[in-house]
């Protein structure tokens, strides 16, 4: 009875703008829960991590379901938010597959954005009341 | 940039903060579990390339 009144107090549908804003902007999402040190320290690995893949000569994967692994990537480099779809509009990320450091940088973006999912799912728990 | 090791430690740096400060709360406990983590990253990368050694590339 009483976990079934803790649970209706929680606010469920916080949840959702909180991740939303979690993976657009990376941090942002533990911003709006007053967690800044935490934000910023997100926001620097995550932009730090997809900043170095490119710069490391990494691609952005396209979404082609022909490519079940390139398909995985893609949605992995997504997870990065509004930085991967701004870099795309500026025609950036296309990769070079002949630099030394093309592995590592397509390494570097996917794993900014899987790290990014998690951060946005940490801070879904934090707003519905899972996670202190 | 294009020392492995040098790669793999700003990877493994990287990763190991988010993974602190995602899994636990006390700012203590992130520094154990971060150089815990940092640790393994190295230790393991190490590991496999010796257990890769006898191999030709």
């Amino acid at each position: 009875m009483r976990v079934k009144e803790q649970t209706q107090e929680r606010p469920q549908t916080a949840g959702v703008p909180v991740a939303l804003s979690a993976w657009l902007v990376p941090g942002l999402g533990h911003l709006m829960l007053g967690r800044t040190r935490r934000a910023l320290t997100f926001f620097a690995i995550v932009i730090g991590m997809f900043s170095l893949g490119l710069y490391l000569h990494g691609e952005l994967f396209p979404l082609d379901r022909s490519e079940p692994l390139t398909f995985l990537a893609g949605i992995a480099e997504i997870g990065v938010g509004l930085p991967f779809f701004a870099v795309k509009l500026l025609g950036m990320g296309a990769g070079e597959v002949t630099a030394l450091t093309y592995e590592y940088g397509y390494t570097f973006c996917i794993v900014s954005g899987l790290l990014n999912m998690l951060i946005m799912l940490d801070a879904y728990d934090i707003a519905v009341g899972r996670k202190s | 940039m294009t020392s492995h090791f040098m790669m793999l430690t700003i990877f493994a740096a990287l990763v190991s903060i988010a993974f602190a400060l995602l899994m636990r709360q006390d700012p203590k406990e992130q520094l154990r579990f971060g150089i815990l983590a940092f640790v393994c990253f190295l230790g393991s990368a190490f590991l496999i390339g010796w257990l890769m050694f006898p191999f030709p590339s």
